[in-house]
């Protein structure tokens, strides 16, 4: 069963597999996304690529695929140039998935899309359909052969997708953000598979816990240059590197949890305080109330079955389950969209299917995907969008939009274009165009995917200081854990469990449930970080960098390499004894310097 | 017959209700056809060029190329039509056509709805509209002479909606008894260039991307208050709507040549679809176009006769 | 508005069919081999554009984008269009089998013509370059509906009532046409004003 992990040909020279030298990149619009790449990759590698958003990594991959050329600098596979002959039969041999799997599913039935690539490769059809009746069996889609692609589920694309990769034995596999937005059962199939997949690997992804349990190589690029090329463990244990390229994830442990409930306390003051008093109605001590909620969908399907649910003012809740559980139905069953049966009153209104008004006058809904929600051409326009559709001043939206710009922490962005700007700042955005509003309830789906950690640690913060009913649906346990009191999980169209999310977190039987592994990931986390355990150290080194030299009346300026000794931060790991031992720091390194210029200075210039 | 009838003014009533019965036709139609499909959330939602499968009616087992080609010829004999009798027989024969190959009513039924604003039109004009020949029969209501309703548009507006109505019934028949990549392959085998059935098919298929994607975005706006009126205001949201659909189409454009690309696309899609032709085809060949050159025949001379 | 089966006498509907094929085939010609699937993925976001529905007094008007469409894609527009349809007639029974050469015809021809017009005419400032584009959409969607008129009017005289009525009632679609296709040009010259300086197929070779 697991040949179709096997590459066709497997390497067996010295030879690199990819030699980069000095490659640089620019694109049209004048950015500079590569810069003086070298870089060798041998079979058999399985190397994790991270870095900020923007570094510069998808850029990277699409050079080793010969998507891109580039005038400076060259990349040879197998000893030759990627073009010509070789490059498409180096393109047979590599396999290289795409962030979002509708770019990669082009066929109008997975059967099609699959069979794309060996026909490709020139596979007779009985090969053929061998292959991909194979790579369907390894992601576990078997049979859903021949539906069409907009049939699938987010997860079930993305298993598609790799196995449509799968289907041609690659020798090399390039995945971007393979496991972002899956539940932790869809992320454990792939971990599974891509153990014991036998080729070379490139993985680019933020998530530093699924990289470390699939690779042994880090190489770490920043603003378009290979930053670091080391062991990954040395990168994990070394915390000032991750905060440099915006991995550190370490803000996810639980040592900021008094802060969280010291907020609570404040919030539920707050929430005393703006108990409103114009709510009428008998309901008006519940924001949401739900009873004997149903939806099914248009092929019978129910999705939705009987759901009660009451939310009060104030709470805050995390909504949890696996991918298809019905989170996101429910969402837009609770936001009045899809046609449900059963009873349904937000603040004491009743709610008729179809007609939400009610509901979204007082909600801000920010979606998974920021591009659904970011249409127009400047921030500030896309801030004032909600405010201009229910009539408020325009000098009274400029105040609304200054406000919902300053909690993003977005200030004096108001002229820039949504479109151009980073992941993280667009996800703010998003958060701020549905603040602007002031709404008593809001809604988060999934707001973590595909944020770097600086990104989410950013964001964990300002929707600490927000204060409103909230509603997180979210894979992502620790925002969870951070941002609310109260947990429902949600299995197969019901609301199987209700509980405090203290509880949620005692939960031994979860697994059982819906076979979501929750704690998992906690479990990863915590063993990373024992192996960060940081303390200073004072080690002499070298240093080599560039500042300006006082010598008496002379100023200049220019890198120089001298040797000497402060302290330093370190990571390690202690064994059972408890003695421990330090990651091999590199002799030269940059590092901030203060006063140095002023230091004596005795060199030949 | 022919000449003027004059009737009671009063009659005008009744067909003033005429827009509004076929409105309410239309109404209430269309609700079925969603109903069966179990409550449709918006409009909008497109039917798919689905296989029905399960089911192998003769005509799931004729030739896409022979089936293509029948139906082509058939169509375009059934529109030549120039009696409402013979298109009236056009129709009923569709109707059987379409139970022999199994399909669904109400996909049927959707294709005709597809239509029902266009040729409602013509049902409402025509009669008063056609130009009064010394042989039609024209309906004055008491004084009012400036409005007459002439029978023979009515029979003329008739004739226009059972010929549209028989090719859209033929169009379930030749489209759902095989996937679609099949019924292209026909095509192309038939000297459509090859290149215009790939892209047909990378058309589909992205459609139902950025029906989704299309979907998700007025969900947004909608959820953060936006309610569509005759504005200026609306005006530039819709603008803005349509330009970041195209924005995010032009990206994702990018995107997908590159995942072809990189998946060995050498500008060509490899369509290993093989056709056997067997003397049946020939055979339901022969039958259907031999049904179209007769009623073209009888509808020249029998009908004229009369 | 689609023309549908059983509407224009069969001579004029074979003429049609025999004129689109041939502008189809030098459309075709004209679009670089690498950029033939961009077109078709594009193709998919204009065929949904076209299924937005915008209130206008009492009723409402679905747009046609012929106007954009040239704008964006130049020599390929016709392509696209013709792709379009086909999946309309298949999926929905708008414009039917017979008539595809004609609604073919009545959009691609001033989609061709708003390409060219807005290729040639770009106007030296922003404001100069949203008005050629709102005459575009405007102007590319009056044509179809004359184009429509007359080829409703080939029927014989009984129909040109029915053609003048088409012609009227596309007098609203005209002007939501003209304002939503400034606003999306005005979008694009902000967001992504490379769509706009050369029409997407001749990039390649600019």
């Amino acid at each position: 069963m697991h040949q179709i992990l096997k590459p066709v040909a497997p390497e067996q020279e010295n030879r690199p597999l990819f030699q980069v030298e000095s490659l640089s990149y620019c694109y049209p619009d004048g950015t500079q996304a590569l810069n003086g790449i070298n870089l060798q990759v041998h079979a058999g590698d399985r190397i994790a690529l991270v870095g900020h958003n923007g570094s510069g990594k998808t850029t990277l991959v699409k050079q080793l695929c010969g998507l891109l050329h580039s005038d400076e600098g060259s990349v040879t596979y197998k000893g030759e140039p990627l073009s010509g002959a070789h490059l498409a039969r180096a393109r047979l041999e590599i396999g290289l998935l795409f962030q979002d799997p509708d770019d990669q599913l082009f066929g109008n039935s997975l059967y099609d899309d699959v069979a794309f690539g060996p026909r490709n490769q020139g596979q007779s059809e009985i090969e053929v359909d061998l292959a991909v009746r194979q790579a369907l069996k390894a992601v576990d889609l078997e049979e859903l052969m021949f539906k069409p692609p907009h049939a699938l589920s987010y997860g079930q694309k993305k298993r598609a997708a790799l196995a449509g990769l799968l289907a041609m034995r690659p020798s090399l596999l390039i995945l971007d953000e393979l496991t972002a937005n899956l539940d932790p059962a869809q992320e454990q199939i792939f971990i599974d598979l891509l153990k014991n997949y036998q080729g070379t690997l490139i993985l680019i992804s933020h998530d530093l816990i699924f990289l470390y349990e699939l690779c042994e190589r880090a190489l770490v690029l920043d603003r378009g240059r290979v930053h670091h090329d080391y062991p990954l463990k040395e990168l994990v244990e070394h915390r000032p590197s991750l905060r440099e390229h915006g991995l550190d994830f370490s803000f996810r442990f639980a040592e900021s949890r008094q802060h969280t409930e010291q907020v609570d306390v404040e919030r539920r003051q707050g929430a005393k305080k703006a108990e409103p008093a114009e709510l009428v109605g008998q309901n008006a001590a519940t924001l949401v109330d739900m009873r004997a909620l149903a939806y099914r969908y248009p092929d019978g399907t129910q999705a939705l079955n009987v759901i009660d649910l009451a939310i009060s003012p104030g709470e805050r809740l995390a909504l949890v389950g696996e991918n298809g559980a019905g989170k996101s139905t429910l969402l837009m069953c609770l936001l009045g969209i899809l046609p449900f049966t059963g009873r349904y009153h937000f603040a004491g209104t009743k709610i008729v299917p179809g007609k939400g008004r009610a509901v979204w006058q007082n909600t801000g809904m920010v979606f998974q995907d920021c591009a659904d929600q970011l249409v127009c051409s400047s921030c500030y326009d896309e801030v004032a969008f909600a405010p201009r559709q229910y009539g408020v001043a325009e000098a009274e939206i400029k105040v609304l939009v200054k406000n919902a710009l300053k909690r993003v922490k977005l200030d004096g962005f108001d002229e820039r274009v949504p479109l151009h700007l980073s992941g993280g700042e667009r996800k703010r955005l998003a958060l701020a165009s549905v603040l602007s509003l002031q709404p008593q309830l809001l809604i988060l789906d999934e707001p973590t995917a595909g944020l770097d950690p600086q990104g989410g640690e950013l964001l964990l913060n300002i929707l600490r200081e927000i204060d409103a009913t909230l509603i997180l649906v979210s894979h992502d346990i620790f925002f969870v854990r951070e941002l609310t009191e109260r947990t429902l999980v949600m299995h197969n169209g019901q609301i199987a469990l209700d509980y405090s999310t203290k509880d949620f977190f005692a939960d031994k039987n979860l697994t059982s449930l819906n076979g979501l592994d929750f704690t998992y990931r906690d479990q990863c986390a915590l063993q990373i970080r024992a192996l960060q355990h940081l303390h200073e150290h004072t080690h002499p080194h070298k240093h080599h960098h560039e500042h300006s030299h006082v010598h008496a009346e002379l100023t200049h300026q220019h890198p120089h390499e001298h040797e000497h000794e402060h302290d330093h931060s370190y990571g390690h790991r202690h064994n059972e004894t408890g003695a421990h031992q330090h990651s091999i720091q590199s002799e030269y390194h940059h590092h901030e310097h203060p006063g140095h210029d002023q230091d004596d200075h005795d060199h030949r210039h | 017959m022919s000449g003027t009838l004059q009737i009671s003014s009063l009659w005008l009533l009744p067909l003033l209700l005429l827009p509004l019965a076929v409105y309410s036709g239309f109404r209430v139609l269309s609700g079925i056809a969603r109903k069966e499909q179990g409550g449709e959330d918006r409009d909008w939602s497109v039917p798919q060029i689905e296989y029905e499968g399960g089911t192998t009616s003769p005509v799931h087992r004729w030739d896409v190329r022979f089936k293509l080609a029948s139906f082509l010829l058939l169509a375009f004999l059934v529109v030549s039509l120039q009696h409402p009798q013979t298109a009236l027989v056009a129709l009923i024969m569709a109707l059987f056509g379409y139970r022999v190959a199994a399909i669904p009513w109400r996909r049927g039924l959707k294709r005709l709805l597809g239509m029902a604003g266009f040729l409602s039109m013509f049902l409402l004009m025509l009669p008063l509209t056609a130009v009064r020949q010394s042989t039609d029969l024209v309906l004055v209501f008491g004084s009012i002479d400036w409005l007459s309703f002439n029978l023979r548009g009515l029979d003329l507006a008739m004739l226009i909606i059972l010929r549209a109505a028989t090719v859209a019934l033929l169009m379930e028949p030749l489209l759902a008894t095989a996937p679609l990549p099949v019924t292209l392959a026909g095509l192309t085998r038939m000297g459509v260039p090859r290149r215009l059935t790939e892209l047909l098919l990378i058309t589909h298929r992205y459609l139902y991307v950025f029906l989704h994607e299309a979907r998700r975005m007025q969900i947004g706006m909608d959820v953060r208050g936006f309610r569509k009126s005759t504005s200026l205001a609306t005006l530039r949201s819709v603008g803005n709507y349509v330009g970041m659909l195209f924005v995010r189409s032009f990206e994702r454009t990018e995107r997908v040549h590159a995942a072809m690309l990189a998946r060995g696309y050498q500008g060509f899609w490899p369509q290993p679809i093989s056709l056997h032709v067997t003397p049946a085809d020939y055979l339901k060949a022969c039958g259907v176009i031999g049904l179209g050159l007769l009623l073209v025949i009888c509808d020249q001379f029998l009908v004229g006769r009369f | 508005m689609h023309i549908s089966d059983g509407v224009l006498p069969t001579a004029v509907a074979l003429g049609t069919s025999a004129v689109s094929a041939g502008i189809l085939l030098w459309s075709l010609r004209r679009t670089p081999a690498d950029d033939l699937p961009k077109v078709a993925v594009l193709t998919s976001a204009f065929f949904v554009a076209s299924l937005i529905h915008l209130p206008f007094g009492p009723t409402s008007v679905h747009l046609l984008i012929p106007g954009l469409v040239g704008a964006l894609l130049g020599p390929s527009a016709f392509l696209a269009i013709a792709l379009g349809l086909v999946l309309q007639c298949l999926l929905f029974q708008f414009g039917g089998l017979t008539a595809l050469g004609a609604n073919l015809l009545m959009i691609g021809l001033p989609a061709l013509l708003a390409g060219l017009v807005f290729y040639h005419f770009k106007g030296r400032t922003k404001k100069q370059r949203i008005l050629v584009g709102a005459l575009c959409g405007g102007g590319a969607t009056f044509f179809s509906a004359l184009i429509l008129a007359l080829l409703l009017a080939s029927g014989g005289e009984d129909f040109i009532g029915v053609a003048k009525l088409a012609l009227i009632a596309h007098i609203p679609v005209v002007l939501i046409e003209a304002g939503v296709s400034g606003m999306v040009i005005s979008f694009l010259l902000k967001v992504k004003p490379e769509l706009l300086d050369i029409p997407f197929v001749l990039k390649e070779k600019a």
